[in-house]
Order: structure tokens, then C-alpha cells, then sequence
């Protein structure tokens, strides 16, 4: 792996590797170029999950036409990868790419749940057939109680590799009321759910990020289980835009007649 | 071309929650929180993904102003010391030592606090110390 690095760092092939790098203790992302290629050596696979994809955009957005290596260290940051490209936020030209997969998703590992969460919450750890087995009332304040633990830090959409809009719905104060905390629910997570279907390619940072310990993942998961049965796409792996991609008429917040 | 991440602690408050400040172009571009570290564990709240702009922003203040005559005035900071100094002087005498309180802060160091309440005690003469967090 460091030797592929400086070898493409020496001949030009990219101008920036996006790899991780040990300092102080914490294994964090690390930018890597020829002028400092001592460091390279210094290069780790990395068992903290940082969404090297999205470092990437922001780098490509000031310097379009440079060539950016990254370091996938999960599947779901290729996936994460195919999504940015295909909505035009990396141009695949100027991306090289490292696989070093291998790292345990953090879906698969066990978790203790509070029993107060037992009781009246919903886990990480349930997949959207668990989350059904409730009555729909139960379902209903299952979720109500996740999401009314919110402080609106809006961590789930930042740490998101593939959310890129300049101007977000979240905080668009017509769409979601302001001024409270817990913030409008469920109208809160719900748009953040619905502008997920087609996008959402599983990685977990969002629950990760989350200081009030939502089940997002379970949400979206459902959210992208809807858009395979119905468009029968698969987020990450088609190689299209998702279906959601065709602009209507123009949209307007009042409502209009059926 | 410049670019790194620069790990720090959040200053807002006093749980010291650890952050990776993003430099692109030698200009802070973002803030993320550290995944592996101790206290925050890959969190934050909505005040420290916003650090950077905070830094960026036009209304910092970058030197210490003086207000005179009701307008803030451009000084350095000797002279901004002196005046705080004076006027201090003359409230004292004026009012007594105990006209005066000292607020210090989660957001600074235990030393800088230490040094805090010994301004309050030894220099002005006063026990008026109080800490942010019991506002």
C-alpha cells in the first residue's frame, strides 16, 4: 500500500493521496503529496471511519483538475465514491483509489441497549423486519421517543459522505420550523429521510455522529428498501443517477387543490 | 497548496470534546469531530461542527477596541490595558473593591482561572469570583 502511495505521489499519477495517518495516538485522515513523501511510511489502513470521499469534493471543488488519490478502507466507501461521481461531485478522471478493505462494519457488532431504549426506543442494532414486528402505534412512539431526544446538531447530515447540497431543506425554515428544541418532529427526520432514498449507501456515519443515539440507518434502510422495490435501484452500485433525479414543475410551498 | 487536518479541543465549553480542524489552502475549510477521542467519541454538537466559522467570520474582533465619546475606537493593546486599568482604579476608590466581579469561564484553562480569581482576591480586593457555568 505505501509503496503504491509514493510511487504514484513520485510519478504524478495523483497529485494528493486522502490515506490515514497516526498522530498522537488517533488514527485520523491525513492529506499525503510528493513534497513531504517522507510520510508515507507513516500511511495506516485506519480503523476509524472517516468519509475520505466527501475530504475529497471539498479539495476538487477549490482545484478541479487535480488528481486525488483516496484510501477506501470499506466497502461502503466505494459505494459512497460511485455516488459522488455519478452526481457529479468528483470527476472519476482525477480519482485513484487504494482498497483496503477489511474493516468489520460496525452494523455487525453487538450492542447493549439500555432497557429504558428497550422498553420505548428502537436499536441500532435492528434491521427494518424487527422495527415492523411492533403494532403501528407502538412503531409510531417508538420513533417518536428516538426522535425527540434530538438536539438538531445536524451531525448526521455534516459526517453524510453524499450530502453536498449548498442550500439544505433541513434548514429551510418553511420546510422546518425553528426556534425549538426538539426540532419540528417527525417532519425533521422524515425530510432528511426522504432526500436519503436514491442517496443512501448504508455507511452508518451518521449514527456514529449522532450524540442522542437515533437509529437513523434503520430509517434509511427502509427509506432505500422502498426504492429498490418500487424503481428497482440500487444505491451505490447502479451505475445511473437514482429516479429521484428529474426536476418537475416548479414546486411551490402553498397547497394547491387535489 | 496546503492542505491538513489539525486535531484540537473544542473551546466552547468545558467538556473539552476533541475535534480535526480541515486547512485547504492554508484556510480552515471545516471542523470534524475525532472519531477515536476519549471524550467525545465521533460527536459533537451543533456549536463545534461550526468552529470554523467562527474563525472566518468578518465581526471578529481581531484588536482591542476602546469606547470613547460613544464611538469604539481602533488601539493597541498596552494602551487598551492602561485605560481598563485607570478606570478600574477609580471605580475602587470610588466604590470600594467590592463593586467589582470577576466572571471566568469553562472555555479557559484551569490556570487561567487560578490566575483569575487571584486578580479578583489580591489585586482588587475582592471575593466576587464567579464561573460561567453556574450563570
Amino acid at each position: 500500500m505505501q509503496a503504491q502511495v509514493e510511487q504514484w505521489l513520485k510519478e504524478g499519477t495523483v497529485d494528493l493521496f486522502i490515506g490515514y495517518k497516526k498522530i498522537d495516538g488517533h488514527v485520523m485522515p491525513h492529506f499525503f503529496t510528493k513534497e513531504k513523501i517522507d510520510e508515507v511510511k507513516d500511511l495506516v489502513a485506519g480503523q476509524a471511519h472517516y468519509s475520505l470521499e466527501k475530504i475529497a469534493t471539498k479539495v476538487a471543488a477549490e482545484h478541479p483538475d487535480m488528481k486525488i488519490g483516496i484510501l477506501l478502507a470499506r466497502n461502503c466507501n466505494q459505494q459512497a465514491l460511485n455516488v459522488l461521481t455519478i452526481w457529479n461531485q468528483l470527476n472519476s478522471d482525477n480519482i485513484k483509489t487504494i482498497d483496503a478493505f477489511g474493516d468489520a462494519c460496525p452494523s455487525e457488532q453487538a450492542e447493549d441497549i439500555a432497557p429504558y431504549k428497550q422498553q420505548n426506543g428502537l436499536s441500532k442494532s435492528m434491521v427494518p423486519e424487527d422495527a415492523e414486528a411492533f403494532d403501528q402505534e407502538q412503531r409510531f412512539s417508538r420513533w417518536m421517543y428516538e426522535f425527540s431526544k434530538c438536539m438538531k446538531c445536524y451531525g448526521c447530515r455534516n459526517i453524510c459522505p453524499v450530502c453536498f447540497c449548498k442550500e439544505c431543506s433541513l434548514e429551510h425554515k418553511d420546510l422546518v420550523g425553528t426556534g425549538n428544541l426538539p426540532p419540528e418532529i417527525p417532519v425533521f427526520h422524515l425530510v432528511r429521510a426522504v432526500h436519503m432514498a436514491g442517496r443512501c449507501i448504508d455507511c452508518g456515519l451518521c449514527e456514529e455522529a449522532c450524540p442522542s443515539d437515533i437509529p437513523l440507518r434503520l430509517l434509511y434502510r427502509k427509506v432505500n428498501e422502498i426504492v429498490k422495490d418500487v424503481y428497482d435501484y440500487e444505491t451505490g452500485t447502479s451505475p445511473d443517477q437514482s429516479p429521484f433525479s428529474v426536476l418537475g414543475e416548479k414546486v411551490v410551498l402553498e397547497t394547491t387543490k387535489l | 497548496m496546503d492542505y491538513k487536518f489539525v486535531p484540537s479541543v473544542c473551546p466552547y465549553c468545558g467538556t473539552g470534546c476533541g475535534v480535526l480542524f480541515e486547512v485547504i489552502d492554508g484556510k480552515l475549510a471545516g471542523t470534524l469531530p475525532n472519531k477515536t477521542h476519549p471524550v467525545n467519541e465521533g460527536k459533537l454538537c451543533i456549536k463545534g461542527w461550526n468552529m470554523h466559522e467562527y474563525v472566518n467570520s468578518f465581526m471578529r474582533l481581531k484588536q482591542p477596541l476602546v469606547k470613547s465619546f460613544g464611538r469604539f475606537l481602533k488601539t493597541d493593546w498596552d494602551e487598551a490595558i492602561r485605560i481598563t486599568a485607570d478606570r478600574f482604579k477609580e471605580i475602587v476608590e470610588k466604590h470600594g473593591p467590592d463593586s467589582i466581579g470577576v466572571l471566568v469561564s469553562a472555555k479557559i484553562t484551569n490556570e487561567e482561572n487560578y490566575l483569575a480569581q487571584k486578580f479578583a482576591r489580591a489585586v482588587i480586593g475582592t471575593n466576587n469570583v464567579d464561573h460561567c457555568a453556574r450563570l
